[in-house]
């Protein structure tokens, strides 16, 4: 049966067996890409970006920026472009209608079909991207780092990435994980966009929607599911690392706080835009393609600075919702309130003056100070497991250094065919 | 108006406790977050711009405790340092002269 994706199309993996491409690859130009494009190949040769089947062309990238849709007429959000110089494209002689090969680490990855070479102007494209063309987003600045011209066309996958360890079990590609999700028994998952190591407030928050996405559902039975989603993509010194961010999510699970019925971490490959909420509009499409029904909103998501208020994408999302085949959930915060004696959520706890916020940041801060946290905060099991990874893949240090960008296991390798 | 303040959290476990018990500054730590005990230090408007400039890595949470946040280890090590020695929360000008 097929498995339909966002925008009602069928989810169709773009990727041909290495044997047979072998031989169609021999005489083409072979074009090295940056992990930015390496990612989003994987995004839409496994469905993860679906209904997209390549790097966008003019009339998609124009719609996506004035209407939020592609030029057929599906919401899409982001724009997902492949960028050349104009000395590149020279160099390797890309003509519209020719077919090249994509490497990443001097190794095939996917074949790619040029349709259009184009220019776009950048500040526009900010613009309606972001609500913004201040350089320092850090979405508006990646738009302007774009090459001089744009490459559409359709993308076909050649040689599956090697997932390195400790990633490996994480990477579940849309078909595969809709199939998970049916052997489990879960008629609801949700999801839970994440880039952190899990504290308390995270837990509650999944807790929270696991609890909203029940709904009227029976409860004889564990039929609904949280799904943490890690987004996987360039680090920014300072922020965790990755292997903390998925090990520990994973944590939760093996420690008893959710469980094998009811909690499953994956995660996907994608850099980072900052869009606050056209970004929620793509999370959902992308959820929905990994076959999860519900999608948990909390206050400004995905967002950065003071760039959207924090209830900017419930909007955007409430504006679109007859497009979306995903149930958004939104949550508000959770705090520990010592009145209670627990962490509780500011829509139900009246003792606000009693209140102890904490957010992720604060966190890091008290785990940077190598002082543990208490268990009603961040849970024993996560903090050792930092501390762990601290020493096993970040050189000593929980965060991103120079040394950890410069000497990390990478996420995944492209091999030799 | 009162000129707005901007701590530096230094969270406190039991060996610095005893160190600011010595220095006669432990009445000056709160409870904060679920029983953590914290030493704050507070930075002005200009202090505060100082060190997110001198130290790119720290992070101002301006949505939810407007603290300094992610302030090297070895940073508030030293503020900690230089307040146990002066037995005094009032250090930041004297540490931040030499940055």
């Amino acid at each position: 049966m097929a498995e339909i994706g966002h925008g009602g199309k069928e989810i169709v993996e773009r990727i041909m067996e290495p044997a047979q491409a072998k031989s169609k690859i021999q005489n083409l130009a072979k074009i090295p890409v940056r992990s930015q494009i390496a990612n989003e190949i994987i995004g839409i040769a496994y469905g993860f970006f679906s209904p997209l089947q390549g790097f966008m062309g003019k009339a998609d990238v124009e719609s996506v920026c004035k209407n939020m849709k592609l030029a057929n007429g599906v919401v899409w959000s982001i724009p997902i472009l492949f960028d050349l110089s104009d000395e590149e494209i020279k160099q390797y002689g890309i003509n519209k209608g020719a077919s090249v090969v994509l490497t990443y680490n001097d190794n095939p990855m996917a074949i790619m079909e040029v349709e259009e070479i184009f220019d776009y102007d950048r500040k526009s494209m900010a613009a309606a991207v972001y609500g913004t063309d201040d350089p320092k987003h850090p979405g508006c600045s990646r738009t302007y780092a774009y090459k001089d011209k744009f490459i559409g066309g359709k993308i076909t996958l050649i040689n599956r990435p090697k997932i390195n360890p400790p990633y490996d079990p994480y990477f579940v590609p849309p078909l595969e994980l809709r199939k998970k999700f049916k052997d489990k028994g879960w008629v609801r998952v949700v999801a839970h966009q994440t880039r952190n190591v899990p504290h308390t407030g995270h837990e509650w928050l999944m807790k929270g929607a696991w609890f909203q996405t029940y709904g009227e559902l029976s409860i004889e039975k564990p039929i609904v599911g949280v799904l943490v989603n890690a987004i996987i993509g360039e680090k920014r010194k300072g922020d965790y690392i990755d292997e903390s961010i998925i090990l520990t999510q994973d944590e939760l699970r093996k420690s008893g706080y959710f469980g094998d019925h009811n909690h499953l971490t994956t995660l996907t490959f994608w850099d980072m835009r900052y869009a606050g909420p056209r970004e929620a509009v793509f999370h959902a499409a992308l959820r929905t393609n990994l076959g999860l029904t519900h999608h948990m909103y909390g206050r400004d998501h995905a967002g950065v600075g003071t760039y959207y208020g924090p209830y900017d994408a419930h909007h955007m999302l409430e504006k679109i919702a007859k497009d979306l085949a995903i149930v958004p959930v939104y949550s508000m915060n959770w705090l520990y309130c010592p009145h209670c004696g627990e962490v509780t959520s500011e829509g139900l706890c009246n003792h606000k003056k009693e209140w102890q916020k904490f957010s992720g940041t604060l966190i890091r801060s008290i785990v940077m100070d190598g002082v543990k946290p208490p268990r009603l905060i961040f849970r024993p099991e996560v903090f050792d497991l930092v501390m762990e990874c601290a020493d096993k893949y970040g050189f000593g240090s929980p965060f991103v250094t120079d040394d950890y960008l410069a000497k990390r296991i990478p996420v995944f390798e492209i091999p030799p065919m | 108006m009162a000129e707005e303040k901007y701590p530096i959290n230094i969270w406190i476990n039991e060996e610095r406790f005893k160190q600011l018990e010595k220095a006669g500054l432990s009445d000056m730590c709160e409870e904060m977050l679920a029983g953590l005990k914290v030493f704050r230090v507070f930075a002005n408007d200009a202090q505060r711009d100082k060190i997110l400039k001198v130290f790119p890595t720290a992070k101002f949470d301006s949505a939810t405790t407007k603290s300094i946040e992610l302030l090297p280890k070895d940073v508030k090590d030293a503020i900690f340092v230089k307040c146990v020695e002066k037995k005094s929360m009032d250090v930041l000008d004297d540490f931040l002269k030499s940055y």
